[in-house]
């Protein structure tokens, strides 16, 4: 077994004679600020996983050393990198992906007692006893993706999302106050308060002479050539 | 012009700037700003910045004569300093002057600046100024020592090529010093070869009164050049330099000596020219006047009636003339451009200018001394101020070549020395310019054509500098516009025997005796006068293409020039591809009409028209011919007319029109005869002629859509943004797709917008809005089906719509979607528009999109070359393994669309293969980083707009892409919308630009040389091999093949074609060459033939990102851990992740050497990796059956296919 600060270096194997393979570094998950999707002591943090690597396939696998929890995956390590990993996937309709890219994962397993299990293991094998790869690429994944992509059908998909904007009472008695009703005030846009912001510029200013005394019009004179220096010259 | 390099944009330089200095009342006078200033008047001589022709005084003078109110500005400077210290400082006179001036002249400083900076490039180095004048000096002893003497037979050739020859040429020593002329005299030589022209002038002596009749002169001329060159050869001084003889602009009759110095520091590029001339005096004066004959037709054995006046010899008088008054015309010239430092760079902007256009070559040139007499005429005639700016002077030489008319002539002759009319003399010429002897015509070879030519050139010279929405000045200056790429059509003769024919048969012996035998202009004008009265207003111009002839050292015998002849044609697009030419009335005009069928032969037919007009008629094709058959029209009737007149057969000529047209046709292995539809189809389509019957469903389509019933909301617009829709899309779309087992299958989906009527009732948020966008298209999806009995299917991305054997795929545009992507909430809980990559994504698709197509679509219907000239630039780029994903296809469709509306030349294109080579010359010459291409449709962005773009494009360059294209739709996201940093990359684009200008060496070198046809599509559309690191092949029967014109891959030869339909939308090569690109695009570049590419061709990044480097947890991808506690990436490893992704795709990797050893060999291929000894062949076998049972069993529809490939491998 390799080890390399502290990580423990295992291949990771496509097919039973894969001669080339990536190697994966891990090590139990330990930073100060805990997340509560990682949980301290029984989660497992791989680096380097190749971009075709999916969430199930490492779930299945790592069965072996214990029940997993769940695995997550993000782009580097980091705080919130988790979440900016999967952000805009779980939306219905939606047809973003997360990155095809080289990642890191968490492997969260029910029992601490699995991580140092894991940590054992000789090499990573994603293949079926059959030599079968649990991972679906080229031709297989190409003609799996089904034109329905949704999971349930439309309309009922279609009507909780509605429902969720018309929202009653919460379990707590809050009511959503909306932009609906009859006090609803100055919607909170940019531009809205942008406006708002100008017309009071506007109404302080005073109404002031600009071409009257000769300052002022030497300064307007001054003005118009460093417009035109700005013009001719700058640039 | 590998002289004038890019010019940067520098700010102005420092001096320019006078330190804070006096300001006076006069200052304040002059910021009334009297903003009136006529550009053409020369009366008012204001400066624009350039060298002043007199001495100005220095600002620092300036301020030492004004000393008084220094202590009243120093109150005020400090009240300035307060505001802006670097911009509000008091301007000095001249400070506002230039200001002013600037402000008048140009639109903007940045071409003032551009073209001083182009200015002081082009100076002459002092080193080479300091050796020509050396060189003169020493010349002028050297001719003083030559002695007087019999020439004996000399071991040099006399470089002329005459039938009798002269004998016993006695030399006399020349009287008079050599002197400098042309350019070198008038200081307005020009890079990047400098020429230097010195003439010696034979004394009278050698010349006797009689010598000016058949050729005596000239071989007197050159004789005297002979023995010159030979003392040279002999002199210690000379002997090191290269001697060589050329004829001066293509002429047979003025040889002269070349002469290539030793010295390191010049001879590469410096180049003396020595020119043989003679006194005026020599001959009577009005011995060449154009109307007498000094070439007898006895001295061709020619039998002449002694009634008949003898034939004017025009031509060859003044090639005489020429010699005898050059004298005189350099005095001339001396005077007007020494030490005037404003006309001479006013020649050499309007050299640089002439020499890109390339219209100053060869016999018909229209030369730059040409315009240098013209400066010198326009200063004569008190329309070139003394004082006019070098700006001025080119730019009111333009205007005057533009607006004057030289066809009757004018003249710089003092009234006095105009002694014969002046319409007589041009009734002799084409084109008519008088020198200041009023004998000679400077313009005397240069055909009409040539100098309308010109004149359309200079004139839009002008526009461009008058439209103030656009910097000129690479337009004039910077691009080099070959002759070539400004024509439509290119005739090519030059097969020996047919221009002997032609010489023999068809020229007038008057024209024999004009030319002195010399065949070019013969032929010219034969095919000229012929392709003119045929053609009439189908072409616009008809232009010689010279190519200069080249020098041959002195021992070898002159060569026969003009053997071979190459004419231009520009073709007039509104009646180029008119089927039908029309004779006179039969009834009214008997004689026309017999003279028609006579011109016409065969071809001419009496024919009764609807109009109940009986008439000769020429058809050439019928109105429903398929464009690219139209746009062959012309070379029908050219080959025609040279056959049935010339006696020509097709083979001896070369007419070269829309070879390359053939990329975007229909491949021959697909048989249109399979396809089921109702649809009349031609074996021989293409992909323009197809693209209609798209557009034709598609409007039907939309109209079906317009007339659903009971839709909850209208549909109010509906748009297609399909390549198809705009006449772009290279492939022949036929209409073949169909549904299988519920799932539709098309090689093309056409995208189609749809935007529905106002409603308040959409959800906020941006699931709900998609599930309800879903809703409305299965509603849609469902009435079509009922009303209009169409197929349809739901995707991901729409609605797929099936009709007549188009599938569309209809998508809903909603301004809310738009808004929720943008949206975001600051901390302060105010919502805010921000444009990210996704929402920008949309708002192109849905918005900016539809309006460019139909601006494209109507800029195909003004140019109908526009079209097809992005097919075939989209096919080169697909067989240059340059696929969507690192070129954006409408990158290309814009800058085509570029190269028809900028106006950079006189006509619009009409050839789509010439349009191709201009498109090949952008790539090929632009400077990506200066340069923002814009697409200003309709003009609607202002003057301001633009003048704010370019400026923030050229202060922040770094925020653009590499290649940037802003069209007027796209204002907020100007110049980044269309390209991105990654694509093209500007790795890419300097690939693409390489790319360019190899494809135009090999077609220049076939149109220049004599022997070689035009350059084969196969030669341009198939990439090159080299390069790559590595090959995947792919397996042939999963790839489907492209419909269009398959030329061949780089790496194998051709394979049994497939032409399945793949489900429709889906392209899983170019699904999973994304994912590639996504994943190792940091280790190697992936390049494959989107238009049914079989192999993906990779290249490894440098070795640098492949070496073992130190543990660190955030540069961990794709590394493995090897010695030392270092970690590195291993290509192998990479390898077999390829092989991963591609499982079921690829054949096999191999580099490309190997790949092509064995195509060579015949070899049975290896199925796997070779450079794994180890794989052991039974095992891959057994695991690619498996493989292979495991694709049947996921795609049954593959099955058919899957089956077919293995006998078809146990052939190869």
């Amino acid at each position: 077994m390799e080890e390399i600060e502290g990580y423990t270096v295992v291949p990771l194997r496509m097919s039973s004679d894969a001669l080339h393979c990536h190697s994966v570094y891990m090590r139990e998950h330990f930073i100060r600020l805990m997340d509560p999707n990682k949980p301290k002591g029984r989660t497992l943090f791989l680096l380097n996983i190749p971009p075709y690597v999916t969430e199930e396939s490492l779930k299945g696998f790592f069965k072996r050393a214990g029940n997993v929890e769940s695995v997550q995956f993000a782009a580097k390590p980091g705080k919130d990198e988790t979440i900016k990993w999967y952000e805009g996937t779980n939306e219905p309709f939606s047809n973003v992906r997360p990155p095809f890219i080289f990642k890191v994962a968490y492997v969260v397993f029910q029992k601490s007692s699995s991580i140092g299990k894991a940590l054992a293991v000789p090499s990573i094998d994603l293949f079926h006893s059959s030599g079968e790869s649990t991972i679906k690429t080229g031709m297989e994944l190409w003609h799996e993706e089904s034109p329905n992509i949704w999971p349930t059908t439309t309309e009922e998909s279609e009507r909780a999302a509605l429902a969720a904007k018309n929202s009653e009472a919460d379990a707590d008695g809050w009511v959503t106050v909306g932009k609906e009703g009859r006090n609803a005030g100055f919607e909170q846009k940019e531009s809205v308060i942008g406006r708002l912001e100008k017309k009071r510029e506007n109404d302080t200013k005073t109404k002031e002479l600009k071409n009257f005394y000769t300052f002022q019009i030497r300064e307007s004179k001054m003005q118009n050539i460093v417009e035109m220096r700005k013009k001719f010259e700058g640039g | 012009m590998g002289k004038i390099k890019k010019i940067q944009r520098k700010g102005p330089p420092a001096t320019k700037r006078p330190p804070k200095a006096a300001r006076t009342e006069s200052t304040d006078s002059a910021l009334g700003l009297d903003a009136h200033s006529d550009l053409e008047k020369p009366a008012t001589s204001s400066d624009d910045g350039f060298e002043e022709p007199t001495p100005k005084p220095k600002p620092s003078k300036k301020t030492t004569t004004l000393p008084e109110p220094v202590s009243i500005i120093a109150q005020k400077k400090n009240k300035f300093r307060t505001d802006d210290a670097k911009n509000v400082k008091p301007p000095t006179l001249e400070e506002m002057k230039e200001l002013r001036d600037t402000r008048n002249l140009f639109h903007s400083n940045l071409f003032k600046l551009q073209v001083k900076e182009m200015l002081e490039e082009l100076q002459l180095k002092t080193k080479y100024t300091e050796y020509i004048d050396n060189w003169m000096e020493s010349f002028t002893v050297f001719t003083q020592r030559l002695k007087d003497g019999l020439v004996e037979k000399s071991q040099l050739e006399v470089p002329l090529n005459v039938d009798k020859k002269i004998s016993g040429f006695i030399f006399s020593k020349p009287t008079k010093e050599p002197q400098l002329i042309g350019a070198a005299s008038t200081g307005t030589l020009l890079g990047p070869k400098i020429v230097v022209d010195v003439a010696l002038e034979m004394p009278k002596d050698c010349l006797h009164k009689d010598d000016y009749l058949n050729l005596i002169y000239d071989q007197k001329r050159a004789l005297y050049l002979t023995y010159v060159t030979n003392q040279m050869r002999s002199d210690p001084a000379y002997s090191q330099d290269k001697f060589a003889f050329n004829y001066h602009g293509n002429n047979p009759l003025k040889p002269v000596l070349e002469l290539t110095p030793a010295a390191k520091h010049v001879s590469k590029h410096l180049q003396l020219r020595l020119f043989i001339t003679a006194p005026q005096s020599t001959f009577k004066p009005g011995r060449f006047v154009p109307w007498n004959n000094n070439i007898r037709p006895t001295y061709y054995n020619d039998e002449w009636d002694e009634e008949e006046a003898l034939p004017s010899t025009q031509h060859y008088n003044a090639s005489v003339l020429f010699d005898l008054t050059l004298a005189q015309n350099q005095a001339l010239l001396d005077k007007a451009f020494k030490g005037r430092r404003n006309f001479q760079d006013g020649l050499l902007l309007l050299k640089v200018w002439l020499r890109q256009r390339e219209l100053d070559r060869g016999f018909t040139g229209f030369g730059s001394h040409i315009l240098a007499s013209f400066i010198v005429y326009l200063n004569q005639q008190r329309i070139l101020h003394q004082s006019s700016s070098s700006y001025q002077v080119a730019r009111t030489v333009w205007n005057q070549l533009a607006n004057t008319d030289w066809t009757n002539g004018i003249t710089l002759a003092p009234a006095s020395g105009q002694t014969e009319q002046l319409s007589t003399i041009a009734g002799y010429y084409d084109v008519c310019f008088m020198d200041v002897s009023g004998q000679l015509n400077l313009c005397a070879n240069v055909p009409l054509g040539v100098y309308q030519r010109v004149r359309a050139e200079a004139k839009l010279a002008v526009d461009l500098l008058n439209d103030m929405k656009l910097n000129s000045f690479p337009y004039i200056f910077m691009q080099k516009c070959p002759l070539y790429t400004r024509v439509d059509n290119i005739l090519k003769i030059t097969n020996y025997s047919s221009i002997q024919q032609m010489l023999v048969l068809h020229s007038k012996p008057q024209m024999k005796y004009d030319f002195a035998s010399y065949g070019y202009p013969q032929l010219l004008q034969i095919l000229t006068e012929l392709l003119q009265k045929g053609l009439k207003q189908r072409v616009q111009a008809i232009l010689p293409i010279e190519t200069v002839s080249s020098a041959w050292p002195v021992e070898s015998k002159a060569p026969i020039i003009g053997q071979a002849i190459q004419l231009g044609l520009i073709l007039d697009p509104e009646h180029a591809y008119e089927v039908l030419d029309k004779g006179p009335s039969s009834n009214d005009d008997p004689e026309g009409s017999a003279e028609f069928r006579k011109f016409w032969g065969e071809k001419s037919n009496l024919r009764r028209f609807q109009d109940g007009s009986i008439t000769e008629a020429v058809v050439w094709g019928t109105t429903k011919d398929a464009p690219s058959k139209k746009r062959l029209i012309v070379r029908q009737i050219v080959m025609h007319l040279l056959e049935h007149h010339l006696q020509l057969d097709s083979k001896d000529i070369q007419y070269i029109a829309a070879e390359l047209d053939l990329v975007y046709q229909l491949s021959p292995w697909f048989k249109v005869s399979k396809v089921k539809t109702k649809l009349e189809l031609q074996q021989d389509t293409d992909a323009e002629a197809l693209s209609p019957n798209v557009i034709r469903c598609y409007d039907d389509l939309a109209r079906q859509l317009h007339a659903l019933d009971d839709l909850p909301l209208e549909i109010v617009s509906i748009s297609s943004i399909s390549p198809v829709s705009r006449y772009c899309e290279p492939m022949p779309v036929l209409p073949q797709a169909r549904m299988m087992a519920d799932h539709i299958h098309a090689s093309h989906i056409q995208r189609v917008i749809i935007q529905l009527g106002q409603s308040g009732k959409w959800p906020n948020e941006l699931s709900a809005l998609r599930a309800l966008k879903t809703a409305f298209l299965i509603e849609i999806g469902e009435k079509l089906k009922a009303q209009c009995r169409l197929n349809w299917s739901i995707t991901s991305e729409g609605l797929l719509v099936l009709k007549r054997g188009f599938c569309f795929l209809l998508e809903l545009a909603h301004n809310k979607e738009l808004a929720l992507l943008k949206q975001e909430v600051t901390e302060r809980g105010v919502t805010k528009y921000v444009d990210n990559p996704e929402s920008r994504a949309l708002e192109q698709r849905h918005y900016i999109l539809p309006k460019v197509s139909g601006a494209l679509h109507s800029l195909h219907q003004s140019h109908s070359a526009y079209g097809p000239t992005v097919l075939i630039a989209k096919r080169w780029l697909a067989t240059q393994l340059l696929d969507d994903g690192i070129w954006p296809p409408m990158a290309t469709e814009l800058l085509v669309a570029h190269l028809y509306q900028q106006r950079n030349a006189p006509q619009a294109i009409a050839a789509p293969q010439t349009g191709f080579m201009r498109l090949l010359h952008l790539l090929a010459h632009s400077d990506w980083n200066g340069e923002l291409f814009l697409l200003n449709f309709n003009s609607s962005w202002q003057e301001q707009q633009i003048g704010d773009l370019e400026h923030s494009f050229r202060s922040d360059r770094q925020s653009y892409p590499p290649l940037a294209l802003a069209t007027s739709y796209d204002q907020q996201h100007a110049g980044r919308l269309w390209t991105t940093g990654e694509s093209p990359s500007l790795r890419i684009l300097s690939h693409v630009s390489r790319l360019a200008r190899h494809a135009l060496e090999m077609i220049e070198t076939s149109l220049q040389s004599k022997d070689l046809r035009f350059v084969r599509p196969a030669q341009l559309f198939r990439g090159s091999s080299e390069g790559y690191d590595l090959v995947i092949q792919l397996k042939s029967d999963l790839v489907p093949n492209a419909l269009s014109y398959d030329l061949g891959s780089p790496f194998v030869s051709f394979d049994q074609p497939n032409y399945l339909l793949p489900r429709a939308g889906k392209d899983p090569l170019a699904a999973i060459v994304h994912q590639l690109r996504s994943a190792y695009s940091d280790y190697a570049a992936f390049f494959y033939n989107p238009h049914g590419g079989k192999e993906l061709a990779i290249m490894w990044r440098p070795p640098a990102v492949f070496a073992p480097k130190a543990f660190k947890v955030t540069e961990l991808q794709a590394c493995t851990l090897c010695d030392k506690g270092k970690v590195q990436v291993v290509r192998e490893t990479l390898v077999e992740d390829f092989k991963v992704l591609l499982k079921d795709f690829y054949l096999r990797i191999s580099t490309p050497e190997e790949l092509k050893r064995e195509q060579r060999e015949h070899q049975n291929p290896k199925r796997y990796f070779n450079a794994k000894p180890q794989d052991n062949e039974s095992c891959s076998k057994s695991k690619k059956r498996k493989l292979a049972k495991a694709a049947k069993v996921q795609a049954p529809l593959k099955r058919k296919s899957l089956i077919k490939s293995r006998p078809l491998k146990s052939l190869s």
